[in-house]
């Protein structure tokens, strides 16, 4: 029974963080209908860019994910305004390939500028365990979820209190009407990246302080947030949380029981068997339109 | 006819773009395959730098056979195809006089037959797999310990100095992660110490906490971990948060000040074993160390010293065979008795190096210090005692 | 249809000629790769660029026909000329189970159920240690037996042979099919899924029968590979792989048949040289990508096509003038 609480606990930590990594995707996703392949990218910049200002520019923690939401909303915003939103509407495939060459290119300058060795970032909090009766834990971790829940909190006011909510909301639902009623819909395509983005990055650097900050983290990380997304849905926040909290509960399941060599597996099988039965996601209402 | 002009265009487009002719070679080249991008990149420049420093000393003492050396260094990437691919166009193209290289066994699997082929000697520094010296490829050649001889030169000293009864095994879920695992595993095993856990772990995984859970009911006294720098540094790191308390030890990159900053306090007490570390003590060592040092700013790891050593014992045999030809060269390369800053490297028929040191060392105040050495021994003695 | 059949047999006749006027091994090793990289691309352009679905998985069939030829080959001893249709037998196969599954869905669920299962078969390649050796690979892989006493320069030549043999059976089954009535059904499908429906076109098998094709081309292409590089690891699922197909597919131009013959020439190529700038070469690629696929879309085919079309719309022929007595 032990175990078994143990890797519950486990299963939900590592689920939360899958559900911060997967949120940015969801809403990019679910409201540009561009398969972001670089959000893997914009994860692992977050973390390199918090152990360049933590590191080299010593900043503390906080401060340290301040400066590097502002500077990945702008990046966001900047990569829609001048790539995404080139090939906006020529269907799927443009962004898709797009997207696979960005973070060819992100992946590989940082490794330039960077190098490969994993880096370290210092959090705010000790690393020491905390006992939970016969769980295992440790502040960091705790913070951790913490934040997470913090940011998607945050966030999902956003959308559904501030004019720029609505404005994102709206497009969602139908661009054309959008439109009409006078939103700027480049704007809020722009906004919606940079928060894509921002999320990611946070997930990035918050991450890379439990762990550590690594380049060559972006195609796992990649793979993990859409695994999260389909079987959530595309567009909904409650899907993210969901869909991140059966993931990590279900690998620290299989890791456990079963092996933790194959553990990947059990993402990708959760797709496949999401998409045969349930394609929409477990949250989604949206149906296709012809 | 647009189908033939066409056909013109992409035709001479492919004759006009083929290589130039190479420029007469003044310098000995040197084909080196590593991996420079990729996951273990970080590794693979680690190992290319100790080549250069090897290199530079050597053409500042006026090259080799009165020319200066040069290294060509290709990206393998660590995967077979690409290392072919690298290994064909330095043959081929640049028309090198030995080959060094591929980093991972897989990739230098894939490079001996083609070294084989075009008939040019080709040692790895790295590659720990340990039929890759049993296939009878007369022009292959390791200057590195396998796994199981590594296995062989510690079971004694972990089972007696550690005094474990019950160990688990953790390993990456790659060819050396499982080789290491397996071969500690039967080593230890036939001392009497019981293997209470098995696990393998994918590179590049970030969360331990599963693993650690099943650990920590295993009963085991000792854990062995087969892990690099970036996996290692993370798991270590985790077996402390976990209030993990028992003695660990581990074979790859660890003991390296890079591993000690990532991993931090948690470093404290942990064993490695490992072919070199730069506190081995000796002259040479200490003369290796400084100038890496100074020229890299930071102190050399195992994959370091397998680069430098690897180009000092094939510079040594051209300049012993007198000149490139590749059988010299080969029959040199037999005869090598190269003094390395850990210990003195010398091959068997089958062309497996041994007589080297390898050391456990024990981390205390982020320093690794040596607590045992031991020579490495040929192949031979362990077919001897039977296993 | 015309043009592209002549280029191709003009095309095909100059490669027949290559290995005899070129005695470089390197050159022969980068004409083989080329022509494999061909197989490979043109097999993928098939649901890519006729159907219009992008599959992310392909490389698990190219997987699946190199493990299929490096286990009939060191196992049961079979020789090339059986191990090579075999794996594409057997990939045609999976493609038949996988694209059953996977074709029902449609857009960024198509790409990512794909990327799935050529994920999660390369986890079993990793873990099956007793089937496919897990990492350590599948080594050794023998060579055909006439090549094993002669020359490198022969064996060499050998396969450029196979290669070229292999392409173009691959090119000519592409070009039965594109320019058949299935092929175009096909091509229905990708423009509207739905109009091809209501004239009575069932999107789902035209779908299917293109990627089995696709999958049976990889397969082939795997089993070559698996021969000549003679080591199979689980390095063949890799994505580097699938980028590269897909950039070589995306460059050359999608949708036509001498489009990824072109992609693949001028990126194994661009490869070669790249490796100058080592380092910088990944990057340099991303960069290649946004670049073709923001300013070039339909590729340098389709660019030529364009400016083909464009040529000819802007000569117009004259009016004809009306004479005084009212003939033409």
């Amino acid at each position: 029974m032990d175990l078994f609480l143990q890797f519950l606990a486990n299963g939900l930590v590592t689920g939360s963080f899958y559900a911060l990594s997967a949120l940015g995707l969801t809403l990019i996703f679910g409201l540009m209908r561009v398969v972001n392949f670089a959000h893997g990218e914009f994860y692992m910049l977050g973390g390199v860019l918090g152990w360049f200002v933590t590191a080299r520019l010593g900043l503390d923690f906080f401060s340290g994910l301040l400066v590097v939401a502002a500077v990945m909303a702008a990046f966001g915003w900047m990569v829609d305004r001048f790539l995404i939103e080139r090939v906006r509407g020529q269907g799927e495939e443009p962004g898709i390939l797009l997207t696979i060459g960005l973070s060819i290119f992100l992946a590989n300058s940082a490794l330039l500028l960077a190098g490969t060795a994993p880096l370290k970032i210092d959090g705010p909090l000790s690393n020491a365990p905390v006992f939970l009766g016969p769980v295992v834990l440790t502040k960091m971790r705790i913070f951790a979820v913490a934040v997470c829940a913090a940011l998607i909190l945050a966030a999902h006011l956003l959308i559904k209190k501030t004019k720029l909510g609505r404005a994102m909301r709206a497009t969602f639902q139908d661009p054309m009407a959008a439109q009409l009623a006078g939103i700027k819909t480049a704007h809020v395509y722009a906004s919606t990246f940079a928060l894509g983005a921002v999320l990611a990055a946070s997930a990035g650097m918050l991450l890379g302080s439990i762990y550590s900050a690594q380049v060559a983290v972006g195609g796992v990380v990649s793979l993990k947030a859409f695994v999260v997304v389909i079987l959530g849905g595309m567009g909904s926040f409650a899907g993210a949380i969901v869909g991140g909290l059966v993931l990590g509960v279900a690998e620290a399941m299989w890791g456990g029981y079963v092996s933790t060599g194959m553990v990947d597996i059990i993402g990708f099988v959760i797709v496949i068997l999401t998409l045969i039965f349930k394609p929409y996601g477990l949250f989604s209402a949206r149906a296709e339109r012809a | 006819m647009r189908a033939l002009r066409c056909a013109q265009v992409i035709a001479i487009s492919v004759l006009g773009t083929a290589p130039m002719l190479a420029l007469a070679a003044e310098t000995v080249k040197i084909g080196v395959i590593q991996p420079l991008t990729g996951s273990v990149a970080y590794n693979g420049k680690a190992d290319v730098n100790g080549a250069k420093l090897a290199m530079e000393r050597r053409n500042a003492k006026g090259g080799v056979l009165g020319r200066p050396v040069e290294l060509v260094i290709e990206d393998g990437q660590c995967s077979p195809a690409n290392s072919v691919n690298a290994a064909e166009k330095l043959i081929q193209k640049d028309k090198v006089a030995v080959l060094s290289g591929a980093f991972c066994s897989s990739a230098t699997a894939a490079v001996m037959p083609v070294a084989e082929k075009y008939k040019l000697p080709f040692l790895t520094g790295v590659s720990s797999k340990a039929d890759l010296t049993e296939k009878g490829n007369a022009y292959f050649f390791r200057s590195a310990e396998t796994d199981a001889l590594l296995a062989n030169a510690f079971a004694k000293i972990l089972a007696d100095n550690l005094k474990l009864k019950k160990v688990a095994y953790i390993g990456v879920n790659d060819d050396w992660g499982r080789g290491g695992v397996e071969e500690f595993s039967k080593d230890l095993g036939a001392r009497g110490v019981e293997n209470v856990l098995t696990e393998y772990f994918d590179h590049g995984t970030t969360d331990f906490y599963t693993l650690l859970a099943k650990l920590r009911t295993s009963g085991a006294d000792g854990v062995f971990v087969a892990a690099e720098t970036q996996d290692g540094a993370v798991l270590v790191k985790q077996f402390k948060e976990f209030g993990i308390d028992m003695k660990v030890f581990g074979v790859g990159s660890w003991a390296t000040s890079d591993f000690v900053n990532l991993v931090g306090e948690a470093s404290e007490g942990i064993y490695a074993a490992v072919p070199y570390v730069a506190s081995l003590p000796g002259e040479a060592n200490t003369d290796f160390v400084k100038t890496y040092q100074a020229q890299y700013g930071q102190a050399p790891d195992k994959y370091a010293a397998a680069g430098y050593n690897a180009t000092n014992i094939l510079m040594d045999a051209i300049e012993r065979a007198g000149s490139t030809d590749a059988a010299s060269i080969r029959d040199a390369l037999k005869a090598t008795d190269y003094q390395a800053p850990n210990g003195r490297y010398r091959f068997t028929a089958n062309g497996q190096a041994y007589g080297f040191n390898a050391a456990l060392v024990q981390i205390e105040g982020k320093q690794p210090k040596v607590v045992e050495m031991t020579e490495v021994q040929p192949p031979s003695t362990l077919t001897a005692q039977g296993k | 249809m015309a043009l592209e059949r002549n280029t191709l047999l003009i095309l095909a006749a100059l490669a027949a000629l290559f290995p005899l006027v070129v005695n470089d091994l390197y050159l022969l090793h980068i004409g083989i790769m080329v022509l494999f990289y061909c197989v490979l691309a043109s097999s993928l352009n098939l649901t890519l660029g006729y159907v219009g679905e992008f599959s992310l998985g392909h490389t698990a069939f190219l997987g699946l026909g190199a493990y299929t030829a490096a286990i009939l080959s060191t196992s049961f001893g079979l020789p090339l000329w059986l191990t090579v249709p075999l794996a594409g037998a057997v990939a045609a196969l999976f493609g038949l189970l996988i694209g059953a599954i996977t074709l029902r869905l449609q857009g960024p669920y198509f790409v990512i159920i794909t990327l799935a299962f050529a994920e999660v078969l390369r986890i079993v390649a990793n873990n099956w240690v007793g089937v496919t050796n897990g990492p350590m690979g599948i080594a050794g892989i023998p060579q055909p037996d006439l090549l094993a006493a002669g020359s490198t320069l022969l064996a060499k030549r050998v396969y450029f042979y196979i290669a070229l043999a292999i392409a173009a059976l691959a090119l000519y089954l592409s070009y039965r099919f594109v320019y058949s009535s299935a092929g175009r059904a096909a091509v229905t499908v990708r423009e509207n899924r739905y109009v091809a429906q209501s004239v009575g076109i069932r999107p789902f098998a035209h779908a299917l029968r293109s990627f089995v094709l696709g999958a049976f081309l990889a397969g082939l292409a795997g089993g070559f590979y698996a021969h000549y590089i003679s080591f199979v690891g689980v390095d063949v699922f890799r994505f580097s792989f699938m980028a590269t197909m897909i950039i070589m597919v995306l460059i050359g131009g999608k949708g036509t048949l001498l489009g990824p013959l072109v992609g693949a020439l001028v990126v194994t190529l661009a490869e070669e040289y790249l490796r100058e700038f080592q380092e910088l070469r990944l990057s340099i690629f991303g960069l290649v990508v946004m670049l073709v696929v923001l300013f070039l879309p339909k590729g340098l085919m389709g660019f030529l096509t364009l400016r083909r079309e464009r040529r000819v719309a802007t000569t117009v022929p004259p009016l004809p003038r009306l004479s005084k007595g009212g003939a033409a």
